[in-house]
């Protein structure tokens, strides 16, 4: 069942820029969704479509059968919780345990029941240690791990993560994916925007491909990522495992290192 | 408001014969078109010179930014007028006081809109000011619209996080911009520092006297431009006998 419903979106920005031209989408419950594309391709002004930050100049943006146009950020908001780029931008409090407690009270929890879920992301998304310290002086990883369990703590429907590997080192990617994978197996509807498809791969999710605010491609990861030239003309480099399951005429792209071993022993 | 503000400010390269003209005459113009406004006390005059603003802004096609400007000044000046009331200036002085204040803010504003950065800085080196109060202020003026850039995806941030910036009585909506200024301070901060390394990384400071690859010189149409800005500007304080 689609949760979330575009049709025919165009956005103009104040200057003229088209930002978003006929986008038509559907997302459904409980699926995972990457939404890939080079520098401007409009993939952050979609998501600010989705919790009412930006309304449509023409076409319409349903979530949950009702327009965002007659909902406010708030409302929204608190069935889409999207996680920004810019871990910098969201974070201001004291300690990390505060910083979590904003949304919930922002969102009408009571103090105990915004504790109680409080305490539970920090030993969900494993950041118990962190609890206590400034967010301010954590690292990278730490930061967007925390910004995605503050999100997380008042249980969003939908939980978008705008470019969530920018700056983050392999480790940290490798927590971020891990973190993903939990959402994923707790049947959320995730959607997360990138363009580091070696980080995509992996999830083997449904790929809508983005490019100068149009959509080009929406599909199965398998036949999207085999497709080096749209992905070349969308700013994109096809992951490694696929090119090399092309040079090896595998059919099937290789899902990770073990299984590109376990194919070639076999051969 | 200050979002508008900073917006209707911003330098935009445009090929217009103003934008074209040395920075250091841009800064007389718009010196000539405040004076104006300083010297006379005469309401009808002032409004005049105020209009005659106008001019160059349509020459340097910025007329609905500098109009967007003066629409965000007006509550300034509303409050200059009433100040100025309330303390018994008189209805006439009040409002020369609080038209001086609105021509003041369109003839820099002129400047600003027109003059880039790099200009500015040159001009200011020409004024032979400090070189790190140049630097600094310089800086400062390139960095607005980054600072507004960053306040405008600060506050989608925290409005994602159900925060309501424009819900609630003055005091609670003074308490809701801590979520918002935080960040924007922490991050300007820490931007300067990142600016500062990378300035001494690429040898700011290590000569007193650097070199400039860029001199300013006036060309035919500057000197054209003195002529007429010196000879409009006679004309109109004769005219209004001030002079």
């Amino acid at each position: 069942m689609a949760i979330i419903e575009l049709r025919n979106v165009t956005f103009r920005q104040p200057n003229g820029v088209v930002a978003l031209d006929d986008v038509t989408l559907d997302v459904n419950e409980g699926e995972v969704l990457a939404i890939v594309g080079g520098n401007g391709a409009g993939k952050t002004t979609l998501l600010k479509h989705l919790n009412g930050l930006l309304k449509p100049s023409s076409g319409s943006v349903k979530v949950f059968g009702k327009e965002t146009k007659e909902q406010s950020v708030a409302q929204l908001s608190r069935r889409i919780g999207l996680v920004f780029q810019n871990s910098d931008h969201q974070l201001f409090s004291e300690t990390a345990e505060s910083e979590v407690l904003f949304g919930l009270r922002n969102f009408g929890f009571s103090e105990d029941e915004a504790a109680r879920r409080s305490s539970e992301v920090f030993s969900y998304f494993e950041l118990d240690s962190l609890r206590l310290r400034a967010p301010l002086t954590l690292s990278g990883g730490e930061k967007k791990r925390l910004c995605i369990a503050a999100v997380t703590a008042w249980n969003p429907d939908v939980l978008v993560l705008d470019e969530p590997t920018v700056g983050q080192d392999y480790p940290s990617k490798g927590r971020i994916l891990g973190t993903i994978g939990r959402l994923i197996d707790a049947k959320k509807t995730v959607i997360v925007v990138s363009h580091d498809l070696e980080f995509l791969w992996p999830l083997g999710a449904r790929t809508v491909v983005m490019s100068k605010g149009k959509v080009l491609r929406d599909g199965d990861p398998q036949s999207i990522y085999a497709d080096s030239s749209l992905l070349e003309g969308a700013g994109l480099r096809q992951p490694q495992l696929v090119t090399i399951s092309k040079m090896f005429g595998n059919e099937r792209s290789f899902r990770d290192v073990a299984d590109a071993v376990e194919w070639m022993a076999r051969r | 408001m200050a979002h508008l503000l900073a917006e209707g400010l911003r330098f935009r390269q445009q090929n217009t014969i103003i934008h074209r003209l040395d920075p250091r005459l841009k800064l007389l113009i718009s010196i000539a078109l405040f004076s104006v406004a300083l010297l006379t006390a005469d309401l009808f005059q002032l409004a005049l010179a105020f209009c005659a603003i106008a001019v160059p802004a349509i020459l340097a096609k910025s007329l609905r930014r500098l109009s967007r400007v003066m629409v965000v000044s007006l509550s300034f000046a509303a409050l200059i007028f009433v100040i100025n009331l309330v303390f018994g200036y008189g209805l006439i002085r009040s409002s020369v006081l609080t038209l001086r204040f609105l021509a003041i803010v369109a003839s820099t504003s002129l400047f600003f809109v027109t003059t880039s950065p790099d200009e500015l800085e040159y001009v200011m080196r020409w004024f032979h000011l400090p070189r790190d109060f140049v630097f600094a202020f310089v800086t400062a003026v390139r960095f607005v619209p980054v600072l507004m850039l960053d306040l405008t995806q600060i506050i989608d941030a925290q409005k994602s996080r159900g925060l309501e910036l424009d819900k609630g009585g003055p005091v609670k909506r003074l308490r809701n911009m801590i979520p918002v200024l935080i960040p924007l301070i922490v991050n300007a901060l820490v931007r300067s520092g990142e600016l500062a390394e990378a300035m001494e990384s690429r040898g700011y400071g290590a000569v007193k006297k650097p070199t400039s690859l860029y001199a300013l010189r006036f060309a035919s149409r500057d000197y054209a431009g003195l002529v007429v800005t010196a000879a409009a500007w006679a004309g109109v304080l004769l005219s209004f006998r001030v002079i």
